[in-house]
């Protein structure tokens, strides 16, 4: 329970609280609302539900919550919509969010222990944003003889690198930031950057442990890009596409996990290697080498870095269930009229509604798969991993590879199979 | 094969001037500890070229405490709750072999009854004691889950001995003459109970941790102590069993009733940083036989400690008596002229022999085997310092 | 080593305590058996060396204390390592005697690859000079000696001459008072 302080004095409070709403008022008086007159005086706004928006409408639209309804349809359809909340970064940091609750959970009940309890009263649902205000509010220490420049821009080129790798990912048909036809290609460019930002923010971090972190960051990404690309590569001879819109269609009545159950088997371990995660952490390896590349990190540069490594693992997740579960193939279960007599056809559209939800299905499913070695391995050693990386995975890979050879060139999938539609 | 003499002097005996200064480029040089996540309260410089370490030389001392020379300011049983200190999740047996020595310079003859219960007071704590060592062994590799089961059932164990002794960690039950209080009722069946309990979990563990594929690759063929390096260096405990010698200080010098007590000394004949991890388990498994004897043979009823007076002190002379602890023999070496308070008392401790194997094994292996060595060594850095 | 110091010495009001003198004529003199074992390993010793450079201290069953000077040590213990077979040491320690101004070091021994001798432990004592503690180390025959020489020198001030490493181990690095463990060294505030 607070209490108050010893000069405590309730006059000053008041006080306090009076000069505070004074300064609220100044400002919204001199700025707030001559942005807000600019904005809806002199901006040229777009023509919403036939009428150009003029302010008389929009405040009137403010009033009436049934007819702000256009101006979300207006809202929905636009770029920044897309690039910002749904298939792009809102969606894909919540997601993140929702996986590290799942982890902590998952992994505490698998670990006979209760995990977060008290922030949130239910389960602790908000430790999240608790541990996160913690973040905020610590101080970021930058370590002597640090290369300044690059010690702040890496973990942001981190985020962002994530972010670019969740915008080529469609959520359902249509709902993607970037439609590449190099749809694939494009991701694993993206996936290029991160050991060299691991490697860049290591030597920034002037420190040893980081740098053999990050050295060892570079050897097991590199070592699992191949076999990462070699069973991607799979599944775009059975597509016949490198859209992933187009690859996520072609799956249509069969998942390719069924034709090529190695290739996703090395996929999973591949991204379970690019990821970081155990038992493949060995760049944060703790018991050797402190913390890896991320030693010095303090603050919300480990809170950005933490919140890339998630946003990469939905990436990742979303990316293995468009491969190869089909994308956001399952069966119809949200009616196509949500109440009678509305069928409304941009915000509430029964086809993209239930392909986000068996999307999202899918994809946490596959979170929780990437999720559960932690619970049940230790960390592999480093030169066991590159042995598996260099000899198996790549092996495996091929071998899938030309069992997708054959299945096209057989005449059972690809362009005019027994198989395809 | 490189011989002993050779490698030991290139390991152990080798300053920072060995290392030629043509190397030193080439070397990085990490001080692991004293905090770095993977040392304890403990610090080995170690140098690095590439992923080998070519260099270790271990810094004790960081939570040395003087309990040699706490000793001869105390008398005898004021001596026993600091002795704990080093080892505190270990207490029972840190102070059994006190015990045993200050009984034979005090002449004082231990009831039967304390005897059993004695030796099953160390029993329950050694199980304690091996789980957690067990559940950092799980840290040290990075399984959390083999970080948090046998930290839960050690709880177990722990409730077991507050109900036995009324302290959770520190118990300060062995005292000269015997054990401070009798069994609570119902103990034993509460005892059987969890140990019949704990020997599934036992086989679960070796299931899921042991069988583990990725920990049998970290640690099988790693560190390898030979048996006749192990002799030659005096290691102790499950280090010295696990590379081939069945050797334990409850079968080889019998103290109380372990001499009535049918039970197999578990040893491992590969001595790699696996069979330094199975043994405890091994231990353990034995253990909770131990347990199910001891509760079977005590006597019902009876004494659990001599008469002391009220300061004991007996004719001036020396002891030496060693009892197997959770990390081997843990030996006091007693002196007494006479009065109350001991003359000189040193702890021969299992943690401090078995730190000579540290750079030993670590020279010539890799950063990413320092870990698995490291623990498996049994080191408990706290008891090492004294 | 003078008879002088062997009455000081504690060992000698053990029960069963064999002085030099009585060593010759050691079955004759003490009252209480000496264990047969623990016996052979002694007459050994004595037969070997002299019994006036091999004191016996006391022999108990599983527990023999021998005292020998310094500059025998080195070759009491190799033929303790090579023909007794006690393989390593269990514990260095020294005493610090301020009356007859001397510090007794004593290797307990033991073995591992005899099991005959695996519930025995000889104490090898020696005693040195206080005010120029200096002996030759032993660490070339009992490896394993090596950290608890190393802690002995620190805490008693025993040098050991042939040991590579007489500096700090447990103490502090700047360190600057007398060896902890000699008797004028007192704890702050007893």
């Amino acid at each position: 329970m607070a209490t108050a302080p010893k000069d405590f004095r309730f006059g000053n409070f008041v006080g306090s609280l009076i000069r505070l709403i004074l300064w609220i008022l100044v400002i919204v008086t001199l700025v707030g609302l001559p942005l807000i007159f600019i904005v809806l005086f002199y901006v040229p706004l777009p023509p919403v539900n036939g009428e150009v928006l003029t302010p008389y409408l929009f405040f009137s639209m403010m009033v009436d919550p049934t007819r702000t309804v256009p101006i979300i349809n207006f809202l929905i359809h636009t770029d920044f919509f897309r690039v910002a909340v749904f298939p792009g970064f809102t969606y894909a940091a919540l997601l993140a969010g929702a996986t590290i609750f799942i982890e902590r959970k998952f992994l505490a009940k698998m670990q006979l222990r209760i995990g977060p309890l008290y922030a949130g009263k239910i389960e602790g649902i908000l430790q999240l944003i608790a541990d996160g205000l913690k973040l905020i509010s610590k101080e970021i220490i930058v370590p002597s003889g640090a290369d300044k420049l690059i010690f702040w821009t890496a973990p942001v080129a981190f985020v962002v690198t994530s972010a670019a790798v969740v915008s080529l990912i469609p959520a359902a048909p249509g709902w993607v930031v970037a439609d590449l036809d190099v749809g694939i290609i494009a991701v694993f460019a993206f996936l290029g950057f991160f050991p060299l930002i691991a490697l860049l923010f290591s030597w920034a971090s002037n420190s040893k442990y980081p740098f053999i972190g990050g050295l060892r960051a570079l050897h097991q990404m590199i070592a699992f890009e191949i076999p990462f690309i070699l069973s991607a590569l799979s599944v775009v001879i059975l597509a016949g596409s490198l859209n992933l819109t187009d690859i996520a269609e072609a799956q249509h009545p069969y998942w390719f996990v069924l034709f090529l159950p190695i290739s996703a088997f090395v996929f999973y371990i591949s991204s379970l290697a690019e990821l970081e995660r155990i038992p493949f952490d060995l760049p944060e390896a703790e018991s050797e080498i402190v913390a890896g590349w991320l030693t010095e990190t303090s603050g919300m540069i480990y809170g950005l870095i933490q919140l890339g490594t998630y946003i990469k693992l939905y990436a990742l997740a979303a990316l293995f269930v468009i491969l190869f579960l089909g994308g956001w193939a399952g069966p119809q279960i949200f009616p196509e009229e949500i109440m009678p007599g509305y069928t409304g056809d941009k915000i509430y559209n029964a086809t993209t509604v239930n392909a986000v939800f068996w999307f999202t299905i899918k994809t946490l499913g596959m979170i929780m798969l990437v999720l559960l070695p932690r619970g049940i391995n230790p960390r592999i050693r480093i030169d066991i991993l590159l042995h598996t990386g260099w000899y198996k995975l790549i092996v495996l890979a091929f071998i899938n590879i030309f069992v997708a050879l054959s299945l096209v060139y057989g005449g059972i999938l690809g362009p005019g199979g027994l198989l395809s539609t | 094969m490189e011989n002993f003499e050779q490698k030991f002097d290139e390991t152990i005996r080798r300053g920072l001037e060995i290392v030629k200064e043509t190397e030193e480029d080439r070397l990085m040089t990490l001080s692991v500890g004293p905090q770095h996540p993977g040392s304890g309260h403990f610090r080995f410089t170690i140098k690095v070229d590439g992923d080998y370490i070519v260099y270790c030389d271990p810094d004790p001392g960081y939570v040395h405490r003087g309990e040699e020379k706490m000793c001869e300011y105390r008398n005898f049983i004021q001596n026993i709750p600091h002795l704990e200190r080093p080892v505190i999740h270990d207490s029972t047996n840190i102070t059994y072999s006190y015990s045993l020595a200050v009984e034979e310079l005090t002449n004082i003859k231990v009831p039967l009854r304390g005897q059993y219960i004695r030796a099953l007071a160390s029993e329950l704590n050694r199980q304690v004691y091996t789980l957690y060592w067990l559940g950092i062994y799980g840290i040290f590799l990075g399984h959390s889950t083999m970080f948090m089961w046998p930290l839960g059932d050690r709880e177990l164990f722990i409730d077991l001995l507050e109900a036995l002794t009324g302290a959770r960690v520190t118990h300060a039950f062995n005292i000269p003459g015997g054990v401070r209080n009798d069994m609570p009722e119902g103990f034993k069946d509460r005892c059987l109970r969890q140990v019949a309990y704990f020997e599934k979990r036992l086989v679960e563990y070796e299931d899921i941790f042991y069988n583990n594929p990725l920990f049998r690759q970290r640690t099988e063929g790693v560190g390898i102590l030979t048996k006749e390096d192990a002799i030659k260096l005096g290691v102790t405990g499950s280090v010295l069993r696990a590379s081939g010698i069945p050797f334990d200080v409850r079968k080889a010098e019998p103290y109380d009733v372990y001499d009535e007590i049918d039970f197999k000394i578990q040893y491992m004949k590969t001595g790699d940083s696996y069979a330094r991890s199975m043994v405890p388990l091994l231990d353990m498994k034995e253990s909770c036989h131990i347990i199910r004897e001891l509760l079977d043979k005590m006597p019902q009823s009876g004494e659990v400690r001599a008469k002391l007076q009220p300061n004991p002190k007996g004719p001036a002379g020396e002891s030496y008596k060693r009892v197997e602890s959770g990390r081997g023999a843990l030996g006091y070496y007693i002196v007494s002229d006479g009065t109350p308070k001991p003359y000189r008392v040193k702890l021969s401790v299992g943690s401090f022999r078995n730190m000579l194997a540290l750079p030993f094994l670590l020279v010539g292996s890799k950063l990413a085997d320092m870990p698995s060595i490291y623990w498996s060594l049994n080191y408990w850095p706290v008891e090492a310092d004294r | 080593m003078s008879s002088n110091q062997s009455n000081t010495q504690n060992g000698s009001e053990q029960k069963k305590n064999v002085t030099d003198s009585t060593q010759t004529s050691l079955s004759k003199k003490t009252e209480i058996t000496i264990p047969e074992f623990e016996g052979s390993i002694v007459n050994q010793l004595v037969t070997k060396f002299t019994d006036k450079i091999v004191q016996v201290v006391y022999v108990r069953p599983g527990r023999t204390k021998i005292l020998v000077p310094p500059n025998e040590i080195v070759q009491v213990a190799t033929f303790i390592r090579d023909t007794l077979g006690f393989d390593h040491a269990e514990s260095v320690s020294g005493t610090d005697y301020p009356k007859d101004n001397q510090i007794e070091v004593i290797y307990h021994l033991s073995s591992y690859s005899d099991e005959k001798l695996s519930s025995h432990v000889l104490a090898l004592s020696t005693r040195v000079d206080r005010n120029d503690s200096r002996m030759p180390t032993l660490i070339d025959i009992f490896k394993s000696a090596e950290y608890h020489e190393r802690e002995t020198f620190e805490m008693l001030g025993v040098y050991f001459e042939g040991h590579p490493r007489n500096e700090r181990f447990l103490l502090p690095e700047d360190w600057a008072d007398i060896p902890p463990l000699r008797k004028e060294f007192r704890i702050k505030g007893r």
